[in-house]
């Protein structure tokens, strides 16, 4: 069970506070309402490099992270399509400098051209390093674009192409800064050894003074219902072919959600999992072959990924998957087999909340999304799946109409 | 009041570091079971430290084949009766071969463990070897070997490793396609019987376990087939090193993978500690000289990061990067200036002090958790260290000074016998 206690500033500022003495250090967990999702389509990979600007000084602050390590804590942060979160993590009687440094980033940036420049590079140097210098490092530059016709999940976080990073001015900086880096566009999670008055006492000190601000979120464009099969084949300089499925599923709040994320496991995850012993093992037509979902906010996907063994040709593969998925569909899945990847989920909840920081993120999502509460109320979500449920959403989602296929050759 | 931004909250320095109080304990049979006993969360870890690592391997790639083979099947389960009964008490059965040792784990929830332990045990004893198990895990070796044979680091990382410590140095030890052909059940089946029934090290619990978890350990290993290794001498040849720059060229590289580095001092070695906060200031942190100036003020790469790593029987130290290939020569050579720079100039003492702060900071973040808390009482108990090794590090590194440290520098990060690898368009 998680505690926590949550409070909103008047500037529009949402605190949530959690209290955990069995540590000596602090989190300061930072989220931003804003992910590629929200960016111009012309304009991509913009939310992720403004990520790494916010490292780069602020208004009163010259060094981020100078400042951060002088008080012996440490930083980062990502950006999915959906959120940009930050975190910093302190001994916990040094956490007022973690308050001092991230309402001043909030207040504003300091917009040097230098670090624009520079930050351009690196991050041009990541799109290489993990997208394009990796056999497969494209794929999910290839499936999105497939899948989403209409939606911003059409293009990866990283952006479309390494152009929209090179344009990147400090006017759009300054724009989407002032849009989007509000106190009434953000969530704060104090996780630690801090007390909750002393919570409420360093909040007021250092956010509540920033103003708010009139920060303005275009609705995003619904992906319609898919009523065709997609396919495209890829050729590249790889050594073996690879497949990828990638269905449609519900967003983060559909109740479905549970259930997309429990066929998945069934079918792709771990020795036991039907895939492994089917496909790789006993057929020997993948050497690898993973099912996972991408577990976005609004609705996403449900994808089957696998390497072919050499030999093997891709109809022999995807007809020996959707085999596997008609014999899902037709057949109850076993009480045991049920209860087999809920224990299984029921453990990973458990070493994910290990960790103090883990536990402020989750609380700052789970914000995010509206409900606080899945925090504490995910493991009742799985446990309430059962067999029909699994079913009923594996006849409905795992249909061709509904599936985007990416055949990704090995040039011979 | 008005509120001044400019000035940075007072802070304190950390002046202990607290390692917390383990227990040890005997089986009948008189192995160490260490139990570490911390966090909230009703988790436990359980890990048999064997003498099956790449040092002990008279074939290549049978350590690591071994390792993976063990939950492939025993005399009662095959390997997916296993893997469905460990799955079924959502645990984790991990298996992973190092350099000097191998360590199997158990990861489950405390109120799962005494189901959990009896699978776990007939895994790592009554493993079989199925021909056909063995068979699917070559196939798919060979399929991930042909993967990373086309991605840059692995090839920058191998070739690093075998021009710095020789071709037949066990750590320098890469399967290739012939190595994986060559195993079969029978040398696998006499390296489980040689490193791990007649090699258990020791145990070791960690998490927020139940009395009842660690007495039911205690109970089941009274008669196990395990014997402790012996105590014969392993033959560690000295590296043979070849000096200079090597390239392997790849002319279709948007990046070049680059590792340069040197032998190095292992952790038993006095200035080791000492070695790995000069190492921080140098490449080991996001505040790091190399970071700042090559990612941070240039722009020319995403990480680059400077590494100690000690093993049993020598150690490396090297800096590892993925560098935009157009500006790698630029790159490389502020690198090497950097490397001049820290044994020529002392270190200023704002970047010591930050420096300082930030890595005790570290430690009480690495501290924090069990597993991770056990991952330390490993290195203690491996390199027998005493139980100070950790809360010295307040002492040392608030003694240490620019003197010393460029002492160290001159000494082990000097411009000599370095091995430059680089991976990319020529």
């Amino acid at each position: 069970m998680i505690q926590y206690h949550k409070f909103t500033l008047e500037n529009g500022l949402t605190v949530i506070h959690h209290f955990d003495d069995a540590t000596q250090i602090c989190a300061l967990n930072l989220l931003y309402r804003v992910g590629s999702r929200n960016e111009d389509p012309n304009k991509t990979g913009f939310a992720h490099l403004f990520e790494h600007l916010m490292f780069g000084g602020s208004k009163h602050v010259k060094e981020f992270d100078t400042e951060l390590q002088d008080a012996g804590g440490e930083s980062n942060a990502f950006t999915s399509n959906d959120i940009t979160n930050y975190y910093v993590t302190l001994p916990a009687n040094n956490i007022e400098t973690g308050f001092w440094l991230d309402s001043d980033r909030m207040l504003s940036l300091d917009f040097n051209q230098k670090s624009l420049d520079v930050q351009k590079n690196v991050v041009i140097e990541e799109f290489k390093e993990r997208y394009l210098n990796q056999p497969y490092g494209d794929i999910w530059l290839k499936i999105l674009p497939l899948a989403y016709q209409k939606h911003p999940y059409n293009w990866a976080t990283i952006g479309k192409e390494i152009g929209h990073i090179e344009a990147a001015n400090l006017e759009q900086v300054k724009e989407f800064f002032f849009n989007f880096y509000a106190p009434n566009n953000a969530i704060l999670v104090v996780a630690g050894n801090v007390s909750l008055e002393e919570t409420k006492r360093l909040v007021n000190k250092w956010f509540a003074p920033i103003e708010i601000r009139n920060t303005i979120i275009s609705e995003l464009e619904k992906e319609p219902k898919q009523t065709e099969a997609r396919k495209e084949h890829v050729y590249n300089d790889v050594p073996l072919d690879l497949i990828v499925k990638a269905y449609h599923m519900g967003g983060r709040l559909d109740p479905d959600y549970y259930a997309c994320d429990l066929l998945s496991d069934i079918l792709g995850s771990g020795k036991s999992a039907r895939f492994f012993n089917r496909l790789v093992k006993e057929k020997r037509l993948f050497s690898e072959l993973d099912t996972y979902i991408s577990g976005d906010a609004d609705p996403g996907l449900f994808l089957i990924e696998g390497k072919l063994m050499k030999g093997i040709s891709f109809e022999t593969a995807e007809a020996a998957i959707l085999e596997e998925i008609e014999f899902l569909k037709n057949n109850l899945i076993s009480e045991n087999e049920l209860s087999k990847v809920i224990n299984k989920t029921e453990t990973n909840i458990c070493f994910g909340d290990m960790n103090v920081l883990n536990r402020a993120m989750k609380l700052a999502f789970a914000e995010f999304l509206g409900d606080i509460e899945l925090v504490n109320t995910e493991i009742d979500h799985y446990l309430a799946v059962n067999p029909e449920i699994l079913q009923e959403v594996a006849k409905n989602m795992l249909v061709e109409e509904n599936c985007n296929t990416l055949y990704y050759h090995a040039k011979s | 009041m008005s509120l001044n931004r400019n000035i940075a909250p007072a802070f304190h320095l950390v002046d202990r570091l607290h390692f917390p109080a383990y227990e040890t304990r005997y089986t009948k049979q008189g192995f160490k079971i260490y139990a570490l006993k911390a966090g909230v969360q009703p988790v436990v870890r359980l890990d048999f430290i064997f003498d099956a690592g790449l040092i002990h391997q008279v074939k290549n790639a049978e350590a690591a084949f071994t390792a993976s083979m063990l939950s492939e099947g025993t005399n009662k389960r095959n390997a997916l009766s296993l893997a469905e009964s460990l799955d079924f008490y959502g645990s984790y059965f991990q298996t992973r071969c190092n350099a000097d040792d191998a360590v199997a784990s158990l990861y489950c929830l405390d109120k799962h463990f005494n189901n959990c332990l009896p699978l776990f045990l007939e895994a790592l004893i009554e493993s079989i070897f199925p021909a056909k198990e063995l068979d699917i895990q070559k196939k798919n070796s060979l399929q991930k070997l042909i993967v990373n044979e086309k991605k840059n680091s692995y090839l920058c990382r191998k070739n690093f490793y075998q021009n710095l410590l020789g071709e037949n140095h066990p750590y320098a030890a890469f399967s290739s396609k012939e190595n994986i052909n060559s195993i079969d059940r029978n040398s696998l089946e006499i390296f489980h019987k040689n490193q791990y029934l007649e090699g258990l090290k020791y145990l070791m619990l960690s998490g927020c376990y139940s009395i009842e978890t660690l007495n039911i350990i205690e109970k089941s290993m009274a008669e196990q087939p395990f014997s402790k290794p012996k105590e014969n001498k392993l033959h560690m040849p000295d590296p043979i090193s070849k000096i200079g720059k090597h390239l392997i060229e790849k002319n279709d590289s948007v990046q070049s993978a680059i590792r340069i580095g040197k032998i190095s001092i292992q952790r038993d070695h006095e200035d080791f500690r000492k070695l790995q906060f000069l190492n921080l200031i140098f490449g080991g942190y996001f505040g790091s000289r190399l970071m700042k100036n090559i990612r941070e003020d240039k722009g020319l790469t995403y990480g680059i990061y400077s590494v100690l790593e000690p093993f049993k029987g020598t150690s490396v130290w090297y800096i590892d990067s993925d560098m935009n290939s157009k500006n790698r020569e630029s790159g490389l050579s502020e690198i090497y200036k950097e490397l001049a720079r820290i044994c020529a100039e002392p270190i200023p003492n704002d970047e010591i002090d930050t420096a300082r702060n930030y890595y005790l900071g570290s430690f009480l973040r690495s501290l924090d958790g069990p597993f991770s808390l056990a991952d330390r009482l490993k290195i203690m108990i491996d390199n027998k260290l005493s139980d100070s090794y950790y809360p010295d590090f307040v002492k040392i590194l608030n003694e240490i000074g620019a003197e010393e440290l460029q002492h160290l520098a001159n000494k082990y990060l000097a411009n000599e016998n370095i091995v430059e690898m680089v991976v990319g368009k020529k």
